[in-house]
């Protein structure tokens, strides 16, 4: 795979690494032991695939969105529907394999932290169906526009705690999750919804969501005979990306893009561009791009998409950036809205605020590129969750 | 040039000083700018009388070894326009009064954006003996003990009680000063009692190092101390404690806090 041979344990490149309090460096050796030696292991494996099949709908398909490619009268578009997974989202393959790894380390409670709640849902779902107890920590202002997502996992049995410090969005919900993984080290798994963390986080996560990009090249090439020109995916932490962009990481002529939340426009301030706004720095464990101020103060985020609200990102986009492979680029909220609303009309699917940036920016490219070029879409989630938002008219 | 100072260890002579009397030494912690500026540096000066040496917290946006308490003064503070150079200057101001040992404890961000050897020179230059980063464990921490050491500065070093064997003797290759041990499984903030896992866990260490050993997160209590003492500690951090009562009389919180230390029967 890509990647540098120096790189120092739990770095890819220059970033990653394991910035946490002592009391969590052995529980973290303990779960990379641990996954070593289950990733391996055939009853294992054998356990998760059907939980990904039966449980979580997979294989999810790829779809040839016809009405806007004739629309734009450019690059074929295809969606890769995890939006049709079981709970609603991508979330679900990561949540699914760590649920799975905790229930073989013995562990008996399961402590998420979720955005959008996306992923709070599908480790609630999970952590039912293995019978482990589920605490999810959840920002109040995302609890606030996020509701029917926080009544889904209350009804399948998950502690709700809101949390009002800080910003009271996503990144303090991490911190009050680390909290109590800090507390319960002996008893509990933290099941982290994204590329993002400490070592072997990012690797688990990313390698729990290949699938994504797994399936989509098999498809692809069984629809078109050859790969594709551009992969587009949304990047909130980077695990719907980074799930489909793995698998074609060495097919240099696959342009992949990123779309960061650029909220009320980079200027002003409001936004979770990581790339164009911030620069490296320490945050949740992780050495990676951070929004912050020049003494190194987390700065809030804005964005419509919660699950996007968040001012670092995974460690291996910052890699995949410092070397070029990956291109990172940000839509505004209003375009999200726009494509949001655009794919409900001409396709007959709502996606998720969050996805909706990855369709906002494929549409603009499709439309740019000639009628022999292919674009796969991560359509990362539904979007039932985002209908009490007000998006004006 | 690599400026070790290996004798004239303040810290050392602040613990053994103290210990010779049967007492354990007592390091309050505070957030530097909590809740401002100029009310700070006055519970500086309170603290400072009773005080064997002090623990100073750089405010931080996202304090997660950190619990409620001390969350919402780094909160204060940083609300009151308090920043990395501003906590420099405070600490400058207190040298001018007080002459005990002082460590910084400060999230690695806040050092990494600073520039790690700017950062630890102007620890030196200000005046700061020990720098503690709770979130840089021992596999990150070269950079960090290189710049420190580079300036004479003493990189301190947390034991929780996951530290297994293996891990602690990483640790003393580099931990000077003393070990900070952390009571508990947890965050910052003041608790009831300690179990026997706490005196079990200091007699482990004990037994390793001879550094000297100071205990903290939850301690609030004289009991707590008492039995700590017995243990073998050479002495305690308290922070959540005294913070809670800064934030309960915001205003003038330096005679309650100085009754607290007295029942406390560290001074």
């Amino acid at each position: 795979m890509i990647k540098s041979k120096k790189d120092k344990k739990g770095y890819f490149g220059d970033f990653g690494g394991q910035f946490v309090p002592e009391t969590l460096m052995t529980p973290l050796k303990e779960l990379e032991d641990s996954y070593i030696k289950l990733w391996r292991d055939k009853r294992f494996k054998a356990e998760l695939d059907e939980m990904l099949s039966g449980f979580a709908g997979r294989p999810t398909p790829i779809y040839f969105a016809g009405n806007l490619t004739d629309q734009l009268n450019g690059a074929k578009i295809y969606l890769k529907r995890e939006d049709l997974t079981h709970t609603g989202a991508h979330k679900i393959n990561n949540a699914a394999g760590q649920a799975l790894l905790a229930k073989y380390m013995g562990k008996k409670r399961i402590i998420a932290e979720t955005g959008a709640g996306q992923h709070g849902v599908a480790t609630s779902a999970v952590s039912a169906a293995l019978g482990l107890e589920c605490v999810v920590y959840m920002g109040a202002v995302d609890m606030e526009r996020q509701q029917p997502n926080v009544k889904r996992m209350q009804l399948l049995g998950a502690k709700v705690i809101p949390v009002n410090s800080g910003s009271k969005t996503l990144k303090d919900a991490i911190n009050e999750a680390i909290r109590d993984w800090v507390t319960n080290i002996r008893t509990s798994h933290y099941l982290i919804g994204s590329v993002l963390g400490p070592h072997p986080y990012p690797i688990i996560v990313r390698n729990f969501q290949r699938v994504i990009g797994t399936e989509a090249k098999k498809q692809i090439l069984q629809k078109e005979k050859r790969l594709p020109d551009y992969l587009v995916a949304s990047i909130g932490g980077g695990s719907n990306s980074i799930g489909l962009f793995y698998d074609f990481l060495n097919d240099n002529k696959v342009r992949m893009i990123g779309v960061e939340a650029g909220g009320r426009g980079i200027k002003s301030g409001k936004h979770a561009a990581r790339f164009t706004g911030g620069r490296p720095g320490i945050l949740h464990g992780t050495l990676s791009y951070v929004l912050q101020d020049k003494f190194g103060q987390i700065t809030e985020t804005h964005s419509v998409a919660a699950g996007l609200d968040y001012p670092s990102v995974g460690p291996e986009h910052a890699y995949l950036h410092s070397i070029g492979r990956v291109q990172y680029t940000s839509v505004t909220d209003k375009e999200a809205i726009e494509a949001f609303r655009l794919l409900s009309e001409m396709e007959g699917i709502i996606p998720a605020f969050e996805s909706a940036h990855a369709i906002a920016y494929g549409l603009k490219l499709a439309g740019k590129l000639p009628k022999n070029k292919i674009i796969i879409i991560n359509l990362s989630g539904r979007g039932d969750k985002d209908l009490l938002t007000n998006i004006g008219k | 040039m690599m400026k070790i100072k290996t004798e004239n260890n303040s810290f050392r002579r602040a613990f053994d000083g103290k210990n010779k009397s049967g007492k354990v030494a007592f390091m309050p912690f505070l957030v530097a700018g909590d809740p401002d500026y100029a009310g700070c540096l006055k519970m500086l000066k309170t603290v400072t009388r009773y005080a064997d040496m002090l623990e100073i917290g750089f405010p931080y946006s996202d304090p997660l070894a950190d619990g409620p308490t001390i969350q919402a003064a780094d909160e204060r503070s940083l609300k009151a326009g308090m920043n990395t150079d501003k906590v420099f200057n405070l600490i400058r101001d207190l040298r001018s009064f007080c002459n005990k040992p002082i460590t910084a404890l400060v999230y690695a961000n806040l050092v990494y954006r600073y520039g790690l050897d700017p950062f630890y020179k102007k620890c030196a230059r200000t005046g700061i003996n020990g720098v503690l980063v709770p979130d840089v464990p021992i596999e990150e921490s070269i950079p960090f003990v290189n710049a420190a050491n580079r300036h004479g500065v003493y990189p301190i070093f947390m034991l929780t009680q996951t530290t297994t064997d293996s891990r602690l003797k990483e640790i003393l290759k580099y931990a000077r000063g003393y070990l900070y041990l952390v009571s508990v499984l947890g965050v910052t903030g003041s608790r009831n009692s300690l179990g026997n896992e706490t005196f079990e866990f200091i007699e482990r260490i004990k037994k390793i190092t001879t550094l000297p050993v100071a205990l903290g997160f939850g301690i609030s209590k004289k009991e707590q101390i008492d039995k700590a003492t017995k243990a073998g500690i050479n002495g305690v951090i308290v922070g959540s404690a005294i913070i809670k009562i800064i934030e309960l009389n915001i205003k003038n919180p330096c005679l309650k806090v100085e009754k607290f230390i007295k029942e406390l029967g560290v001074a």
